[in-house]
């Protein structure tokens, strides 16, 4: 298979090419929509990202059950750690929302959520050394 | 009390060592690794492996609080720092202290004081450690001839204000030293705006030597010898030996006697090596510097002594005394180690990690291999690239040095490039085999004929 079709590095030279777009341009933001992907490039003092704004929304209005259908993200661990706690499962989160804590000798770090969904399962036991990588918790994503 | 649980905050042929010499001792090990250590032998061989952070040392092997945090939450109550990464910064043992881990090494005041070069030599010049001869501050030219001819030629000017080279001035003879004032001097004001110069003895063939040391903390301290590792490239080893065949006895019992007088004056704790430069032609010996950490180079030591320094440093840990008297340590015979390094030395000694698909060591009588390697294994590039260190132990230094060559030939690793040819070159070299080198030979004589080799 030749790099140049790998739809990965693909896409990540569309996006160049769209980030190239609109630094030359006079443009503040570009919002893309097109058949299966949705893609916001703001500069700094753009505007606010519109796929944000949905989707805390659409997460809060949906019922947990409705949401259990999309894909799940493994909340990891940054480092090596001590999960104090973690939000209980069942629990609608949106995109940066606190949802453990994790601890380094006396110090306590946030972990957020890297999106929005529920959490449906967890990895880790709170008062557990946890690697660096390891999964403390899923999130399913709102559908 | 006696250590039940040993963290090892190092990575490979080292952390390998430590678990093993734990494990000897019937403690627990728990090692950690970064997420590119994952499946080393180590982690394979300790009771638990603890990852850390990502590959990146900064993030993992250089972060004190995830090692101590790590170590404590792992249940252990001892840590060995092994050598590099953390292993001489006070900052780990005071982590340990707060959380009540024994640290294998000295006291975190004692790694300050011997971290400050001015601290450390003016602890040695008060314990009666013999310094480089110098002056203090020359005012003049005529200064610079008197002081000359008092420290003895070739002496080196330098600027007090200086560092990398800049202000710095050789003179053979008392015309030189004058002349070399007014220059060093004015080097020294463009440089730094301010021309103070002191002065020093140049020895322009000297060797290294260092003493191996191990204290109980309490003022009593042992010495397991001196080693040579004369055989640097930029300030790097690559080949040790003990003992320094180059010195009288009368000598070695005056440096073994320094190291152990200096060591004692500050309550030296654990393992310890004192350095010293020696010049040949002189016969004497000054201080460098003491690293405050088990070195590389510690198994020579083993060697000749058969005495394991590792678990000493870990029974010392753990409150017990030294485990011998000094008239208990014999040394006998030669011994010599080669550090192998995955690099390809026709290009510059370029660092060529990769994954090894053979790796057949040798074996046999006084043959002694110090690795984490093995066919499969892989070799990161995000730290240094020592794949092991080979140490041979015979009657003499002939002996030691034929033994060496034939384990070289029987060593067969592929999959990455090694410094196994340009150990077997050097130690077949006329200048090796007479003993006739210094700390510059390998740079100065050696590799300039075996890049023309190589091409």
């Amino acid at each position: 298979m030749s790099l140049e079709k790998d739809p990965a590095i693909q896409a990540i030279t569309d996006v160049r090419a769209l980030l190239d777009t609109l630094l030359s341009s006079g443009w503040q933001e570009l919002h893309v929509v097109s058949d299966d992907t949705e893609i916001f490039l703001a500069r700094k003092g753009g505007g606010p990202n519109p796929m944000r704004a949905i989707a805390p929304a659409s997460a809060a209005a949906a019922p947990a059950a409705l949401a259990a259908a999309g894909p799940e993200t493994a909340v990891k661990a940054p480092h090596v750690a001590t999960l104090v706690d973690a939000l209980p499962v069942g629990t609608v989160v949106t995109a940066g929302q606190k949802v453990a804590t994790v601890r380094v000798l006396d110090e306590s770090e946030t972990i957020e959520a890297p999106i929005s969904g529920t959490i449906i399962r967890h990895d880790a036991a709170a008062g557990e050394l946890v690697d660096y990588g390891a999964t403390l918790l899923n999130i399913q994503a709102a559908a | 009390m006696a250590i039940k649980r040993l963290f090892i905050a190092n990575r490979g042929e080292i952390a390998l060592r430590i678990v093993r010499a734990a494990q000897a001792l019937n403690i627990e090990t728990v090692v950690a690794v970064s997420d590119a250590d994952r499946d080393t032998a180590a982690a394979r061989q300790a009771d638990r492996a603890v990852v850390l952070g990502p590959a990146a040392a900064a993030k993992s092997y250089l972060d004190p609080r995830l090692i101590v945090h790590a170590a404590k939450e792992s249940g252990c109550d001892g840590l060995h720092p092994g050598y590099g990464f953390l292993s001489e910064r006070a900052i780990l043992p005071r982590l340990c202290a707060e959380h009540g881990i024994a640290f294998v090494g000295p006291e975190p005041d004692v790694i300050d004081t011997l971290g400050d070069k001015l601290r450390a030599r003016a602890m040695a010049r008060a314990a009666g450690v013999p310094l480089v001869p110098g002056s203090d501050c020359v005012a003049s030219a005529a200064d610079a001839r008197r002081e000359g001819d008092r420290i003895g030629y070739p002496v080196l000017l330098k600027a007090s204000a200086g560092g990398g080279g800049r202000g710095m001035v050789i003179a053979n003879n008392g015309d030189e030293a004058e002349a070399g004032f007014h220059r060093a001097s004015a080097e020294a004001v463009a440089a730094f705006g301010d021309g103070t110069l002191f002065m020093e003895r140049f020895v322009p063939e000297a060797r290294h030597v260092e003493v191996q040391l191990m204290g109980d903390g309490k003022g009593q301290v042992l010495h397991f010898g001196e080693r040579d590792c004369s055989v640097q490239r930029r300030y790097q080893k690559l080949i040790e030996e003990a003992p320094c065949a180059a010195m009288s006895d009368d000598l070695r019992a005056q440096l073994h006697q320094s190291a152990v007088a200096l060591a004692a004056s500050v309550n030296y704790r654990n393992a310890g090596t004192a350095e010293f430069l020696f010049d040949v032609q002189r016969q004497e010996f000054y201080f460098i510097e003491v690293n405050a950490r088990i070195q590389v180079e510690h198994p020579v030591s083993e060697m000749i002594s058969g005495f394991d320094l590792v678990q000493e440093q870990i029974r010392i840990a753990g409150g017990a005394g030294l485990s011998v008297a000094q008239q208990d340590v014999v040394l006998s015979g030669h011994a010599i180690e080669c550090r192998i390094n995955a690099e390809d030395a026709s290009r510059d000694f370029l660092p060529s990690p990769g994954r090894v698909t053979r790796w057949e060591p040798p074996q046999g009588e006084g043959i002694r291999l110090d690795s984490h390697m093995s066919a499969g294994a892989m070799i990161p590039p995000f730290y240094d690239s020592m794949v092991g260190k080979l140490i041979v132990h015979a009657a003499t230094r002939a002996d030691a040095i034929a033994r060496l060559s034939a384990a070289i030939d029987d060593f067969v690793v592929e999959g990455v490039p090694t410094t196994l040819d340009l150990h077997r070159a050097i130690i077949a070299h006329p200048d090796f085999v007479a003993n006739r080198i210094h700390t510059r030979w390998l740079e100065q004589v050696f590799l300039p004929g075996f890049g023309k080799k190589a091409a």
